[in-house]
């Protein structure tokens, strides 16, 4: 009697063996035709050729897009303006000051991104360490409280954003249990300040989870005689953390801090389902930017939004080389 | 209770307890509350009636007004606790005007007493809003959005797959000239979003008239560089001898990938896939910029476009979240073990 | 039929020669082995011969056809892999099946010839297990039932016996000299182990450093080394060697006389003789004493240092009544003794 993983298994391989051989004498006469290379090449093409086309010539036209202006959606119809996008982005008396900008939405979306990305890095780093130290710890059912943290990291971030713009509501249960509590409620999602620190909460409770899995393998990956020696000599727990813990998680500590650098920069989704960008501007992120001036606004204009995207990408590939750089150094470390 | 407080101590074998552990036990108590509760809270919340959901503030189950059929009336009536002066009486309500209700007694249906409003409390029963959940499968455009995500998410893993393990069986088990020039390419645009190319991604799309299309949606995703990675590094531990067999065994090149290399190569395919089901489910940026009729809306297109209407219909908004996250729910239940260790592996996202 | 030809096969790998080369003429139905030392270029040649990879120059012939650029699948020859390289997700009944089905063979054949194979190597209970579930000897039997079943021209094998424990070993080797000479067919045998070789071989090929040093039947190898190389790789323990020179038909070394009556030219040379045929003799031209006794039992080895410097190794039958530290004398016979020309060459005596 065969098993019922034998039976769904040759229901699910029986028609796909079957169409492998459907496409064989089609490719037995190619192979015979250009040889080993042709093969080659053959199992790249497809690959390759969607790559190409939504990625590579993309990234290319990218530039010449941010060097045109107008309206109109195709290169050919659009007007060589060289520079002036990036001048007129980059045009301002005070950098400190977005008013002073000739485009002051991007200059507040930028101060917003910058703000967010270090308030919810450092937020996560902390977080993180915290719970990835604790799952690590002798407790027990610990796959389950993996599970509890790690969940939210699959929903999508629509969801993510209208079950909080559902839990911060004015009338929402948040502000009910401050209410029971005896405190004041507040607009969390109207006023400035705590819109803005929804923001970072909300996205640091959505992707915690993947970053702690990543400590928590690099602590698990620490030996275990190193503490048993620590405890030998009666070292007291935070000194046991900064000398032994910390140094020996650094590779997956730096690893965490550029992903979620690099991730924090391209904030929009669960932003903009939760607050829109506002109230105002206090929530306009560098990316619900450039998908504003691209497609949505009045104002579109696309030449710009290739600009200011390309500034974007300025600074994550920085990054992205920081983080080859540092997994480049911890693999030759090993 | 005892249980749980055993799930959550831990010891360090010493007498008493540490602060550390003080520390631990709240952290994960907080963390079940504030990592689950929203979600629960959610799904409490999508089985409210608008009514109930109007709340302030919310009660934690929902419940539904009872109601009662009374002879004489077709359709049945909500019930409500009247404080009378000659005391406390169960009465149907008939119509409500102003502060003034029009009720009946449900014994003796032929009597109209008028009760000031604030003299009454509906009476209650928990009971679950399924029709928030039923409705609008039958009269709004969830269901097109339902058939759209799914197609978009089963072609753009069945896409990928295929696409990226012939490409990682090139880069694994060929030597060819630029061989090398094609790794690095894929490496380079490992970290490039698609925020960085969204403008001339959306002319290309147009021109090549995918604009409002599912194509638009799922052929810009599929060449995922993290795939072709993940599987190279996995099928370059296939050893060459195994090709070498095959080839003296008379296969192909193309069976050798489908019958030799693909079946040996499963646990990695099923990794990508678990995660291509996952990202390609919850897309939201690019199908916002390319779908703008509403019959090839995904879900997250369309959830967005319900929550941005003037007057939120939260009841009908809720439930279809919740309908939403169930798949990458029922994923993350069954399959946990190989995304947490995917994720520890190969640290993709 | 089963002919195969080797003319001046060369091969190198970017700037590195790995065969410099090779001409080789190997019989229908002959067993030939290829020794030699590690990275010689073994298992180089055999890849040649099969078609896995293609020769820098020169030519390979099948039955006097000219097959260099012909591919593996095309040269009807099959080969059994030192790690086996039997395909993991498929049952034993499919990886014997799977190079079969691959010629289109009809069903009833294919059935037939599994059958036949099966029972001539005792692995028809194992038909539908996976590799996964057999033992080494089992996998082993498995691969060359998977040659077999194809009926080649030849059989390629490359240190087939390798992954066997010391026990297996011998008795598999029993097993594949007896289906040779059962099925008649052309192999070539890749080993490092001379006994293999030894035991196994109509004739043998010993390769060093990318040359055929020589192709000889095992007694001749044995008998009559070609040269230096061939005299020390082949025989265990290995042959003593004493460098010298030829004087007046005299064999000089460190001031004794080696060897008389030798109608050669005068010059320097090595005179070789195995421990075997060493003869203990008061008074023989080698004296020493001895520094190690191994007593295996059936015979015993001694290891001598001789007293004018160098050492030397002999092996007496039986169990030899000498201990470590007793002075010994040994005669070298005089149809025993091989001798080297300068050049490292073997002059006959
Ligand atoms: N693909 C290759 N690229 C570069 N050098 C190679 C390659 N294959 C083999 N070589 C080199 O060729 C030489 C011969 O290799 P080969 O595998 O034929 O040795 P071998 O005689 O089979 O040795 P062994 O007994 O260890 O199996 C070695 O020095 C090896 O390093
Ligand atoms: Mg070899």
């Amino acid at each position: 009697m065969p098993s019922p993983g034998k039976i769904v298994g040759a229901v699910v391989t029986a028609p796909l063996q079957y169409m492998g051989q459907l496409v064989d004498p089609l490719l037995r006469r190619w192979q015979s035709w250009t040889g080993l290379n042709g093969m080659a090449a053959f199992f790249l093409a497809p690959n390759m050729l969607i790559f190409g086309v939504f990625v590579l010539i993309p990234m290319g036209m990218n530039i010449v897009y941010s060097m045109t202006s107008g309206n109109a959606l195709f290169l050919k119809d659009r007007e060589f303006v060289g520079g002036t996008h990036y001048k007129t982005l980059l045009d301002c008396q005070n950098y400190f000051d977005p008013q002073s900008c000739h485009q002051d939405l991007f200059w507040i979306a930028a101060g917003n991104t910058f703000q967010f990305v270090i308030c919810q890095v450092a937020l996560m780093i902390v977080v993180c360490m915290i719970t990835a130290l604790i799952l690590n710890s002798e407790i027990r059912a610990r796959s389950f409280w993996r599970a509890v943290f790690f969940f939210p990291v699959l929903l999508s971030p629509v969801v993510v954003g209208l079950i909080w713009k559902w839990i911060l509501q004015r009338d929402g249960v948040l502000n009910a249990v401050l209410l029971d509590m005896g405190l004041e409620p507040i607009n969390w999602l109207i006023e400035r300040g705590w819109a803005f620190f929804a923001a970072i909460t909300v996205s640091v409770w959505a992707h915690m989870g993947f970053y702690a899995l990543i400590l928590l393998a690099g602590l698990q990956a620490i030996p275990k005689d190193l503490y048993e020696a620590a405890e030998m000599d009666g070292t007291r727990h935070m000194r046991v953390f900064w000398r032994i813990t910390l140094p020996l998680l650094m590779p997956n500590l730096l690893v965490v801090l550029v992903l979620s650098l690099i991730r924090a920069v391209q904030i929009f989704d669960e932003a903009f389902v939760l607050t829109g960008g506002g109230p105002g501007t206090a929530t306009m992120f560098l990316t619900q930017y450039i998908y504003e001036v691209g497609f949505a606004s009045i104002l579109k204009n696309p030449g710009l939004a290739a600009a200011a995207s390309i500034l974007m990408g300025g600074v994550l590939i920085v990054l992205t080389l920081l983080q080859l750089g540092l997994t480049g150094r911890k693999d030759r470390a090993r | 209770m005892s249980g749980l407080t055993a799930l959550l101590s831990q010891t360090r074998g010493r007498d008493g307890w540490d602060w550390t552990d003080y520390f631990t036990f709240f952290w994960l108590g907080a963390g079940l509350l504030v990592m689950f509760g929203p979600a629960i809270w959610l799904v409490l919340s999508s089985l409210k009636t608008p009514a109930g959901l109007s709340e302030f503030p919310p009660t934690f189950l929902p419940y539904k007004a009872e109601t009662i059929q009374v002879d004489g009336y077709d359709k049945p009536l909500p019930l409500y606790r009247v404080t009378t002066e000659e005391g406390v009486r169960d009465l149907a309500e008939l119509r409500r005007v102003g502060t003034v209700a029009q009720m009946i007694d449900p014994e003796q249906p032929d009597e109209r007493l008028r009760v000031n409003i604030a003299d009454r409390t509906p009476i209650r029963k928990v009971g679950f809003a399924w029709e928030n959940f039923i409705d609008p499968l039958f009269n709004s455009n969830f269901p097109t959005y339902l058939k759209n995500s799914v197609f978009v998410t089963v072609m753009a893993t069945l896409i990928t797959l295929l696409t990226n393990s012939m490409a990682a069986f090139a880069l694994s088990k060929y030597q060819f000239t630029g061989r090398n020039t094609v790794m690095i390419l894929i490496l380079a645009t490992l970290m490039v979003p698609l925020s960085v190319i969204l403008v001339p991604l959306f002319s290309i799309i147009s021109s090549v008239g995918l604009f409002d299309t599912l194509w638009g949606v799922i052929l810009p995703t599929v060449a995922t560089p993290t795939g072709v990675f993940m599987l190279r590094q996995y099928m370059l531990t296939i050893p060459d001898e195994l090709l070498e067999a095959a080839r003296m065994d008379h296969a192909s090149e193309w069976q050798i990938y489908w019958r030799i290399v693909l079946p040996l190569t499963a646990p990695a395919l099923a990794v990508l896939a678990i995660f291509s089901v996952v990202w390609r489910w919850n897309d939201f940026l690019w199908p916002l910029v390319v779908l703008s009729r509403e019959e090839v809306y995904t879900l997250q297109v369309g959830l967005n476009a319900y929550a941005g209407e003037l007057n939120v219909q939260w009841h009908f908004l809720l439930a279809m979240t919740v309908v939403t996250m169930v798949p990458v729910v029922l994923v993350f239940v069954f399959l946990q073990k190989f995304i947490t260790t995917g994720i520890a592996g190969a640290g993709l996202k | 039929m089963g002919q195969i030809t080797l003319k001046d096969i060369r091969k190198s790998f970017g700037p590195v020669d790995v065969l410099k080369g090779i001409d080789l003429e190997i019989e229908q139905g002959e067993f030939l082995v290829f020794v030699g030392p590690s990275g010689c270029g073994k298992s180089t040649l055999l890849r040649m011969i099969a078609g896995l990879d293609k020769p820098t120059s020169g030519t390979v012939e099948i039955n006097d056809v000219d097959v260099t650029q012909v591919s593996a699948a095309d040269r009807g020859l099959a080969m059994v892999f030192q790690s086996y390289a039997l395909y993991p997700h498929m049952t034993v009944r499919q990886n014997l099946a799977f190079g079969l089905q691959n010629t289109k063979m009809p069903k009833a054949e294919i059935d037939r010839r599994i059958a036949d194979a099966s029972t001539m190597l005792e692995i028809d209970g194992l038909l539908s297990r996976r590799p996964g579930q057999l033992s080494g000897g089992q996998r082993q039997r498995v691969a060359i039932g998977r040659a077999i079943v194809r009926d080649p021209t030849a059989f390629l094998l490359d240190e087939p016996l390798s992954n066997l424990d010391a026990e297996l070993r011998v008795s598999m080797r029993a097993e594949l000299s007896a289906l040779h000479d059962r099925i008649k067919t052309t192999m070539i045998y890749v080993t490092h182990d001379q006994v293999e070789a030894m035991t196994m071989a109509d004739r043998i090929v010993v390769l060093r450093g990318g040359h055929i040093e020589q192709v000889a039947t095992p007694l001749d190898l044995f008998n009559k080394p070609a040269n230096l190389f061939v005299a020390g790789f082949i025989g265990a323990p290995a042959m003593n060697l004493f460098s010298g020179s030829l004087e007046n038909g005299q064999f000089l070394c460190d001031g004794r006389v080696l060897g008389t009556a030798l109608r050669l030219q005068d010059g320097p040379g090595t005179l070789g003789i195995r421990p075997q045929h060493l003869i203990l003799a008061d008074g023989g031209a080698l004296s020493g004493k001895i520094a190690l006794v191994e007593s295996l039992g059936i015979e015993t080895v001694l290891h001598v240092d001789l007293s004018e410097g160098g050492n030397l190794i002999a092996v007496l039958p039986g169990q030899a009544a000498v201990k470590a530290g007793d002075q010994v004398a040994f005669d070298i016979p005089r149809d025993k003794r091989h001798l080297f020309d300068g050049q490292g060459q073997r002059v006959p005596v």
